[in-house]
C-alpha cells in the first residue's frame, strides 16, 4: 500500500509545482503549457476522435508491417532452420544487412512507394522480420531431432511436417521474437510518421509542436506513453499463456 | 599482523583457559518462527569447537549470528569481554559455496589482498603478505589464477587465505569442506588444524560429519530438537596432533562416535547424518 | 587462415557476391529500376568520389560523433541510476513507477519536444539519443546491482568495507556483465536515433546524406550512404565486443 503512494511523489510533485508555478506567473516559458491544459486539449482530442483516428493509423500499419514481417520471417527462419548449411551460407549476408537502421530505408522506400501505408509498413516489415527471422532459426533448430524422425516415419508430405510438427513444436519460442517484434512495430511507425509520412500518431505529434498547439502535443505524447504501456502489459500477459496451453509446466 | 611462521606447532594450547567467545540464552526468530532456542556455551582461547546437528537444525543460522550477519530476538553473544553488534574484522567466516563467495573477476592474489584492502594495508606491503599467505596454504602457483580456473579444493583454500588475511582472531566455518572429495577434505582437515594451531586462532567449526567433527574439535556440540537447542556438549579426549589413521582407529574415537550417532539417530532417520559431502 | 577457406565460409561470400553481382546484371540489362535500384557499381563510384573530396570522412565524422556522445552521456546516466535503484530500496520505490511509465515511450516521439526546447541543434539531437539509449543500458544495470550475490553483500559485510568500496570493488565488477550487454544494445539504438535526428532536423552526417539523396533522387548516392552505416554500425558492434572480451576476461575462462 506504502509503495503504490511512495512512487507517486515524483510525478505528483513535479506536476504540482509544473501547475501551480505556472499559473503563478513564475514560468512564462510558452513550450511548457500546463497540465491542466494538456487534459484538457487531452480530452477534446479524444471527444472528436482525432486522437483515435491517428492512433487507428499507426496502430493497422505497425499491425500490417508485422503481420509481414511474420510471414516472411517465420518462413525463411524455417528452411533456414531445418538446413543448417543453408543458414551458415546465408548467415554472414544476413549480419551484414541486419546492423543497418531500418529508418535509413526511409528515403529509399519513399521512392518506391511514395507517401503512405506502403511506405510505412515496408518499413515497419523490415524492423520487424529481423527479430522473428532469428529467433525462428534457433526454434527450429531446437526441436528435437525424434519428431521430425517421427514425421519421416509417417510419410508425412513436407506441407503437413511444417503445419503438423515443425510450427507446433517451434510456436513457443518463435512467439517470443513476436513479441519483440510487437514492440519495435510500433516505435518505428510512430517514427517513420515523426519525420516522413504525413499520416498517424507521429504526424500529429509533430504537426502539433509545429503549430504551438503546445498543449495538445503534450497530451499525445502523454497518450503514446499510455499506448505503450499498454501494449507492453499485453504482451506480456499474452506471453504466458496462448499456443502455450499443452505445454508441461 | 603476526608474523607467520612456516613451522608447525602441533600441540593444543592448554585447556580451560579464558573464554573467546561467551553465547548466553540465544534465541534466534525469523518471523513468528524459532529456531534457535536458549542456547549457551562458550569458546576458549585457541579451542576448536565443532558444531553438528542434521540439516535445518539452525547451524548456519548460530554461525551468523556469532559472525554478526545475523541478529539474535534474545541472549547475548559476547566476543573479547564486549557485545557482538555487528560484523567485524575480528572474526573470519569461512562460507561452505566457495564459488559464489569469492570475486570472480579478481585472480587468486586478488581475492586475498582484498581483506588486506578491508585493513587499509598499504598497497606496498600487500604483496609480500599475500605472497607469504598463499605459501603457507599451496597456492603459490596458482596466484595469477582467476577462481573459476581452479578445482574446488583450490578454491576454498583461497576463501581460508583470505579469511586469514583478515587477521581473525575467532575463525568461524560452515561446513567448509562439505562439498569436496574425501582426499581433498582430509588434507584441508590436517592443513586448517596445523594452520590454526600455529596462529592460535579459537574456530567454530560447522559440520554434518560426525567423524570430521570428533577429528577436528576439542569439544563438540550437539545441535537438535525444534526449535533447535544444545542436546549434549562433549569433550574430545584425543592426543594431538591428530593422524587420519591412528586417530581415526583409536577406540576413544569410535565410542565418541557411537554415542554421537546414537543422540542423532533418536529423534532423526539416519540417512540425514551418515552422507558424507552432499549439498 | 584454414578457417577462412573452409568450403561453407567461401560458399558463404559466394552467396553474397552471387546477389551483388546478380543485382549488378539485372541493372546492366535494364531489367531494374535505375531509379530504385542503381547497379552496385555505381554506389561503389560514388562511395570513391566522396572518400577522395574528403565529404564522405566529414559525415561519417558527425554520425559516428553523435552517435558516441550521446550514447556516452546514455551510458553515464543509465549506469549511475541503475546502480542508485539497484542497490537502494528508496530509489527504486521513488523511481520506478515513474521510469516504467516514460519508458514505453517510442524515443523517437521527444524529438518534437526536444526541438522545441532546443530548437535543430546538436544539443537536441545529443538529448534525444541518450533518451532512446538509455534504457537498455538503465535496465540492465538495475538487474545487474539488484543481483549481486547475498554471499559476496557478506563477505564485505565482514570485512567492514565501506559503502562505496563495496559499490566500487564488489557491485561494479559484479553487474559489469549485465552493463556491458546493455551497453551493446544502447549503441545499436544510439545509431538509430541518430540517424533520425539528422533526418528530422538536417543536421550533417550520413542519415542526412541518405535523405538528401532522395530528395534529389540520386539513388547510387542513396546506396552509398546505407553502406556506410552497415559498415559504421558493424565496427561499432565489434569494438564494444572486443571490449567485452578484454574487461569480462575472467567470465571465459572455464575450469
Amino acid at each position: 500500500m506504502r509503495k503504490p503512494l511512495l512512487g507517486a511523489i515524483i510525478p505528483v510533485s513535479f506536476l504540482g509545482l509544473w501547475e501551480v508555478s505556472s499559473r503563478a506567473g513564475l514560468l512564462t516559458l510558452e513550450s511548457l503549457s500546463r497540465p491542466s491544459d494538456i487534459i484538457e486539449a487531452g480530452y477534446a482530442g479524444l471527444r472528436d476522435g482525432s486522437l483515435l483516428l491517428a492512433t487507428l493509423q499507426t496502430c493497422e500499419t505497425a499491425l500490417l508491417g508485422l503481420a509481414l514481417a511474420a510471414v516472411i520471417g517465420i518462413a525463411v527462419g524455417t528452411i533456414l532452420g531445418l538446413a543448417p548449411t543453408a543458414e551458415r551460407i546465408a548467415g554472414p549476408t544476413i549480419e551484414a544487412l541486419r546492423p543497418i537502421p531500418a529508418i535509413a530505408f526511409m528515403p529509399l522506400a519513399l521512392m518506391m512507394f511514395g507517401f503512405g501505408v506502403g511506405l510505412e509498413a515496408s518499413i515497419v516489415a523490415y524492423a520487424c522480420v529481423w527479430p522473428i527471422l532469428i529467433v525462428t532459426i534457433s526454434a527450429v533448430r531446437a526441436i528435437e531431432g525424434r519428431l521430425l524422425e517421427v514425421a519421416a516415419v509417417l510419410e508425412l508430405p513436407v506441407w503437413k511436417r511444417m503445419t503438423k510438427v515443425v510450427l507446433p513444436a517451434a510456436f513457443a519460442r518463435i512467439n517470443v521474437g513476436l513479441r519483440v517484434a510487437a514492440a519495435i512495430s510500433l516505435v518505428v511507425a510512430v517514427t517513420i510518421e515523426i519525420v516522413l509520412n504525413p499520416r498517424g500518431l507521429g504526424y500529429h505529434l509533430v504537426l502539433a509542436q509545429q503549430s504551438l498547439q503546445i498543449g495538445l502535443m503534450w497530451a499525445q505524447l502523454v497518450w503514446l506513453c499510455l499506448l505503450g504501456f499498454v501494449l507492453n502489459l499485453l504482451l506480456s500477459r499474452l506471453g504466458g499463456g496462448s499456443g502455450l496451453m499443452w505445454r508441461p509446466l | 599482523m603476526q608474523p607467520l611462521r612456516k613451522t608447525v606447532g602441533s600441540v593444543r594450547p592448554e585447556k580451560a583457559e579464558a573464554s573467546a567467545l561467551e553465547v548466553s540464552g540465544l534465541t534466534v526468530r525469523f518471523g513468528a518462527r524459532t529456531i534457535l532456542d536458549g542456547i549457551n556455551f562458550d569458546v576458549r582461547d585457541g579451542e576448536f569447537l565443532c558444531i553438528v546437528g542434521s540439516s535445518g537444525s539452525g547451524k548456519t543460522t548460530l554461525l551468523r549470528v556469532l559472525a554478526g550477519l545475523a541478529r539474535p530476538a534474545e541472549g547475548k553473544v559476547q566476543f573479547a569481554g564486549a557485545e557482538i553488534s555487528g560484523p567485524s574484522r575480528d572474526r573470519a567466516i569461512i562460507f561452505q559455496d566457495y564459488s559464489k563467495a569469492l570475486l570472480p573477476w579478481r585472480t587468486v592474489r586478488g581475492n586475498v589482498a582484498l581483506s588486506l584492502e578491508a585493513r587499509n594495508v598499504p598497497a606496498s606491503e600487500q604483496d609480500a603478505i599475500v605472497d607469504e599467505l598463499l605459501g603457507i596454504i599451496g597456492l603459490s602457483r596458482a596466484k595469477e589464477q582467476f577462481p573459476s580456473q581452479l578445482s574446488g579444493g583450490m578454491q576454498q583454500r583461497v576463501q581460508i587465505a583470505r579469511c586469514l588475511a583478515q587477521d581473525p582472531k575467532l575463525l568461524l566455518m560452515d561446513e567448509p569442506f562439505g562439498a569436496l572429495d574425501a582426499m581433498t577434505r582430509q588434507s584441508l582437515q590436517d592443513e586448517i588444524l596445523q594452520l590454526v594451531a600455529d596462529k592460535k586462532i579459537a574456530t567454530v567449526f560447522i559440520t554434518h560429519d560426525l567423524e570430521e567433527a570428533i577429528y577436528l574439535g576439542d569439544r563438540v556440540i550437539v545441535l537438535g530438537g525444534s526449535p533447535a537447542g544444545i542436546m549434549e556438549t562433549m569433550e574430545i579426549d584425543l592426543p594431538r596432533p591428530r593422524n587420519q589413521l591412528t586417530t581415526r582407529e583409536d577406540g576413544r574415537f569410535l565410542a565418541y562416535r557411537h554415542r554421537l550417532f546414537e543422540l542423532l539417530v533418536q529423534e532423526h532417520p539416519p540417512q540425514a547424518f551418515e552422507g558424507k559431502g552432499q549439498q | 587462415m584454414r578457417r577462412l577457406l573452409d568450403p561453407i565460409n567461401l560458399a558463404a561470400f559466394g552467396f553474397a557476391l552471387s546477389l551483388i553481382v546478380v543485382w549488378q546484371l539485372l541493372a546492366d540489362a535494364h531489367l531494374l529500376s535505375p531509379i530504385f535500384f542503381p547497379s552496385p557499381l555505381r554506389a561503389i563510384e560514388v562511395l570513391q568520389y566522396r572518400a577522395f573530396d574528403g565529404s564522405l570522412w566529414t559525415s561519417l565524422a558527425w554520425t559516428a560523433l553523435r552517435m558516441v556522445v550521446g550514447w556516452l552521456l546514455a551510458s553515464i546516466i543509465g549506469i549511475a541510476l541503475g546502480a542508485a535503484i539497484g542497490s537502494f530500496r528508496l530509489a527504486r520505490v521513488l523511481l520506478n513507477p515513474t521510469l516504467e511509465f516514460i519508458r514505453p515511450l517510442p524515443a523517437s516521439a521527444v524529438i518534437p519536444v526536444a526541438i522545441l526546447f532546443l530548437g535543430l541543434s546538436n544539443a537536441m539531437s545529443l538529448t534525444v539519443i541518450a533518451f532512446g539509449a538509455v534504457w537498455p543500458v538503465l535496465l540492465a544495470s538495475v538487474h545487474g546491482f539488484s543481483s549481486v550475490s547475498p554471499q559476496l553483500a557478506d563477505v564485505s559485510n565482514v570485512l567492514g568495507l565501506k559503502r562505496h568500496d563495496f559499490m566500487r570493488k564488489i557491485a561494479l565488477p559484479s553487474a559489469l556483465p549485465d552493463i556491458v550487454a546493455g551497453l551493446r544494445v544502447s549503441l545499436a539504438l544510439a545509431l538509430i536515433l541518430t540517424v533520425v535526428t539528422e533526418m528530422q532536423s538536417s543536421l550533417p552526417g550520413l542519415g542526412w546524406d541518405i535523405f538528401f539523396a532522395q530528395r534529389s533522387y540520386r539513388s547510387a548516392d542513396l546506396y552509398a550512404g546505407l553502406i556506410m552505416l552497415a559498415v559504421l554500425g558493424f565496427a561499432a558492434n565489434h569494438l564494444i565486443m572486443l571490449f567485452e572480451r578484454r574487461a569480462l576476461r575472467w567470465r571465459n575462462l572455464g575450469t
